[in-house]
């Protein structure tokens, strides 16, 4: 009896199994069951992702929403839009674009720091033997610990005494951020940069010595290749927690250098304006560009086994 | 042929050091200072600040609060998200690539943006709300803003995708021929769930209800701009002392309280998971 059962489940996992012959009216009652359970699991997914998209939805889809009447107060959206406009667009503050543009500059450059900080240290975590190295490594890693609120007021802290003590003050300042990321970021490119090498064969490499390639080259030219798919996840882990980043920046930033989510956090607190709906939307719209980009090019695997937040 | 491959470790080394002992001693050190006005601080360090946060009930009030949000935060993402892991873990489609591409995506944009959507959906006239009013489930509109319900939404659409995809990887560690062998044993399908899949990602789920409990007790974002300055979370309360009030040192004491209690959690994550061997399930 269990048997039937049992291949009625096979066959809707997607399974190759084929159903042991059951036949006639015996079957029906399973398959009853079945279709019932796959369309339970099909209404949760849809409702969870509906619930989940949701507000993604409703930002992008308000930013095109044309107001029903010229007098209509600045602070309504119209969802889902009666007429479409491309006025929020236009009308985005200098400040958010600015912003925007900060954010990216600023991923990039930590991206790109993390990378020459990450890459070395992962290589050195593990391929070097010595006593230590778990705290060492621990060291490394620690910044994942941290909740960013507690890194945000600690580098606020220690810019402010470390300006006291020699005149420069890193507050409020591009390098100051760039700073306050980079020690966020570094953690996840050599997480992910560790992962692809633990995996990779040393052989590969030792045979390139062998065969006459320097140490460096054969580093260069057989290593690098196959560890760059961990490199550019980590490189985009690093982007992103520089991009999205709130409680770090909030504390770091200032008129002169602000990040697009403070910039976008401030205007919420304040008042409402759908043309914040407009830069919001173009930078989901740059987060969809990337997550498609990145699937491309390394694999969806590969981006959530280095996910190491 | 020995490389000496710790020189590559040197530099970076050095940088990660310093950041992290820089920024971690000055706050920590700031946190036995009690603060006069004006953003100075007290000539001689004492446990004032600490001693003022565990006895005043503002700040025992807050600490509750935080770590009350976060409980039903973590028990709903892996209560809602356990399914959607497992029937997407378990489930080879083309489909199972979409939905989870999504799942990353939804991490990927800043809170900010999700929260501002959240906000225009719970509108007095939103959708919601029409439907809340409709059914006759409420009387009044429900508040998103200002309200503790309103703060565990937004901390659940913040951490929700996190938790999926830690629990995708928990159930992917359990061997597909684990359920077909229970399965060829007569084992219906529920029972292969409550008996071999469930058990078996236990553990895992107990780390990742901690890591999520944690993200949300830290969590800024989204408890700053829901709570409205009526509800105020820890992270929140850091920065309204740091920023509006200008008492460093207090500032300090809390983020202390903040950082030990996250680290003690961590470390009873890695006790689980190295008691029940969890290899890996975030490489961390």
């Amino acid at each position: 009896m269990g048997v039937r059962d049992a291949s009625g489940a096979w066959v809707s996992v997607g399974q190759t199994v084929p159903a042991i012959a059951t036949r006639g009216s015996q079957r029906a009652l399973p398959r009853l069951r079945n279709a019932l359970r796959i369309a339970l699991t099909v209404a949760y997914f849809a409702l969870v992702f509906t619930v989940l998209l949701a507000p993604l939805v409703v930002v992008i889809g308000g930013s095109f929403s044309a107001p029903a009447n010229d007098q209509v107060v600045m602070s309504y959206v119209q969802f889902p839009p009666e007429r479409l406009t491309l006025k929020w667009y236009r009308e985005i503050p200098p400040p958010q674009l600015q912003a925007l543009g900060f954010s990216f500059a600023l991923g990039l450059a930590v991206a790109l720091g993390a990378c020459l900080v990450g890459v070395p240290a992962a290589i050195g975590l593990v391929r070097a033997r010595f006593r230590g190295r778990g705290l060492v490594s621990a060291i490394m890693r620690a910044p994942l610990q941290i909740p960013h609120v507690v890194a945000g007021i600690a580098f606020l802290q220690l810019y402010y005494v470390a300006g006291d003590w020699c005149g420069i003050y890193l507050q409020g300042t591009t390098a100051g951020l760039f700073v306050g990321h980079l020690f966020l970021a570094t953690p996840f490119v050599i997480g992910s940069v560790a992962a692809v090498l633990q995996r990779f064969n040393v052989r590969l490499e030792e045979a390139a010595h062998v065969l006459g390639a320097s140490r460096w080259r054969a580093l260069r030219r057989v290593t690098l290749p196959v560890i760059m798919p961990g490199v550019f996840t980590g490189a985009l882990y690093a982007f992103i927690v520089s991009f999205v980043d709130v409680p770090v920046a909030v504390f770091l930033a200032s008129a002169d250098a602000t990040t697009f989510p403070v910039e976008l956090f401030h205007a919420m607190e304040q008042d409402f304006n759908p043309s914040s709906l407009a830069s919001a939307s173009l930078a989901a719209g740059f987060a969809i560009v990337l997550v498609v980009l990145a699937q491309r090019l390394v694999g969806l695997d590969s981006l959530l086994k280095s996910n190491t937040r | 042929m020995k490389t000496h491959w710790g020189r590559l470790l040197v530099v970076p080394f050095a940088i990660s050091a310093v950041l992290l002992v820089g920024s971690q001693f000055v706050f920590l050190q700031q946190s036995f200072y009690p603060d006069l006005a004006f953003g100075r601080k007290a000539a001689h360090w004492s446990f004032a600040n600490y001693a003022r946060i565990l006895t005043d009930p503002y700040y025992l009030r807050t600490l509750w609060l935080t770590t009350y949000i976060s409980l039903i935060v973590a028990a709903a993402c892996i209560g809602f998200g356990f399914p959607i892991a497992k029937v997407l873990a378990r489930w080879p489609s083309r489909w199972t690539k979409v939905l989870l591409s999504t799942i990353v995506l939804t991490s990927f944009i800043t809170t900010v943006i999700q929260i501002f959507g959240l906000i225009i959906i719970f509108r007095a006239d939103g959708p919601v709300n029409t439907a809340l009013l409709w059914l006759g489930i409420t009387e009044r509109p429900f508040q998103l803003v200002g309200t503790a319900g309103g703060v565990i939404i937004g901390l659940v659409y913040a951490s929700f995708g996190f938790a999926v995809m830690l629990m995708y990887g928990v159930v992917r560690t359990i061997p597909v021929s684990l359920d077909e062998a229970a399965a060829i044993h007569g084992a219906s399908r529920r029972r292969v769930l409550t008996r071999v899949v469930l058990p078996l990602s236990l553990p895992g789920l107990i780390v990742g209800f901690l890591t999520i409990f944690n993200t949300s007790m830290g969590a800024f974002t989204s408890a700053a701009l829901l709570g409205g300055g009526r509800i105020i979370t820890l992270p929140v309360l850091i920065q309204r002392t740091m920023l509006l009030d200008v008492k460093y040192g207090m500032a300090g004491a809390l983020a202390a309280l903040l950082l030990l209690f996250v680290i003690a959690l961590n470390f009873a994550s890695i006790a689980i998971m190295r008691r029940f061997r969890i290899t890996r399930m975030v490489t961390v």
